[in-house]
């Protein structure tokens, strides 16, 4: 048996599995892999704050991103316009069940339990409220990471608007001002969440008690 | 290089922490969640669910996506007619983007994930350097062929307007929505540190210089 190496000195790279010694680093710093150039840490400035109020920011602009008209069509003399939500309630009442069930979980839902597991995330380290359930916590949220789609969802408005505009008279609405700020707003959210601080800190507030490990 | 496998370290998949393996699954000391040291049967999981996107992916591209009624005639489209409407009608950068977004991307990522799996698995001209930045090129990529759908999705509820012109997705839209999804499935099992592994495994054994030199760069 190889004699145990205490892990907090070292870190290694998430992407071709090197070992470095752990830098020491100041805010806004990062330091990279040699080997294969992705990056090993970060420190973010002032992440917890700045985390907090994006993720603030975009839960309040959901609703108005959500409920507000993104835009409309005028064809032979009949106007028509669709939010977000009735994107899902037509998607439902026509019958393209699936679709409705992906437009929903990527736009919808998975940008909403991100924002506000970020928010919960950065209000407990902001007034300094650690429980060991966010341990959990911050390991679920994790798993969402690749399933955000709401930057593709905006391409897709802009698609869908050049589209239309081709033969029709397309108007948008404050919908789609509200979206592009929500979208905003949740981008840098994710952005400024500083994972290797939370985890440090997460894992000095509750050791695990280990008995023969070196932790 | 040193790296963590041959320390007998491994690296917790969620929260980054270096863990001393001692059994595997190893819980991460950290977050307690569950790991192993690479991915388990990671190459099995990437070919299966590529094969199974590439199967996905022949319906998604014969069946039409869109079907657009006007006064009650419906006129369908496969998504390569869909792209050859737009060229005819001068929409030169939707034709590019959709184009990128529902064929090329797609694609690319099925062979490129084969060609990734095979290299792995044979260690027949190995770059890993330039094979991970592939590999992450396609990572990043995966989502944005979800496009199409949300543009159909888009279509179908804003141009309602009754009998007049109205929108109906195809049955390949089920089918796209599949491939796309399969193939993140196939990129996030891949694990390309097995890239690196089968590198250092096939060179002779390089000198393991001192950890303490491979002080990162910092910026």
């Amino acid at each position: 048996m190889k004699n145990k190496i205490n892990t907090a000195l070292f870190v290694a790279c998430q992407q071709c599995d090197a070992l470095f010694d752990k830098p020491h680093l100041k805010q806004g710093q990062l330091a990279k892999c040699n080997r294969c150039g992705s990056t090993l840490i970060e420190r973010k400035v002032d992440s917890i704050e700045r985390s907090f109020n994006w993720s603030l920011a975009g839960l309040i602009l959901m609703l108005p991103a959500i409920l507000l008209p993104i835009m409309g069509v005028t064809l032979a003399g009949q106007f028509h316009q669709a939010s977000l939500f009735d994107c899902i309630l037509v998607l439902i009442d026509r019958g393209f069940y699936m679709i409705a069930c992906l437009v929903f979980l990527f736009a919808i839902a998975i940008p909403i339990v991100r924002l506000s597991g970020a928010l919960y995330l950065s209000y407990c380290f902001k007034f300094n409220k650690l429980k060991p359930s966010l341990l959990n916590f911050f390991r679920a949220y994790h798993h969402l990471d690749h399933w955000a789609m709401l930057n593709v969802f905006m391409l897709g408005i802009v698609v869908s608007m050049y589209k239309l505009l081709d033969d029709t008279e397309l108007s948008v609405n404050l919908g789609l001002l509200a979206f592009i700020f929500w979208l905003i707003s949740s981008t840098m959210s994710a952005a400024a969440l500083d994972q290797d601080y939370i985890w440090d800190k997460l894992e000095r507030a509750f050791p695990r008690s280990c008995d023969n490990e070196y932790c | 290089m040193n790296t963590a496998k041959d320390a007998s370290l491994a690296l917790c998949p969620k929260c980054h922490k270096l863990n001393n393996l001692t059994t595997e699954p190893q819980q991460c000391s950290r977050c307690r969640g569950m790991f192993y040291q690479r991915k388990k049967n990671s190459l099995q999981y990437t070919l299966a669910w590529n094969i199974a996107a590439l199967l996905a992916f022949i319906p998604a591209n014969l069946y039409p996506i869109m079907i657009v009624y006007q006064l009650g005639i419906g006129d369908e489209a496969t998504i390569l007619s869909g792209i050859g409407e737009f060229i005819d009608h001068g929409l030169y950068p939707i034709a590019v983007i959709i184009f990128t977004a529902s064929i090329i991307v797609p694609l690319l990522k099925i062979i490129g994930l084969f060609v990734l799996v095979y290299k792995v698995h044979t260690g027949i001209r190995l770059k890993p350097d330039k094979h991970s930045k592939f590999y992450h090129a396609l990572e990043f990529l995966g989502p944005w062929s979800m496009l199409d759908v949300f543009v159909v999705a888009l279509m179908v509820t804003v141009v309602e307007l009754g009998f007049v012109t109205s929108v109906a997705a195809g049955p390949a839209i089920n089918y796209f929505t599949i491939t796309v999804i399969f193939t993140m499935f196939a990129a996030n099992s891949f694990d390309p540190r097995l890239l690196w592994d089968k590198k250092t495994a096939d060179q002779t054994q390089l000198p393991t210089d001192k950890l303490s030199k491979n002080v990162s760069d910092t910026l």
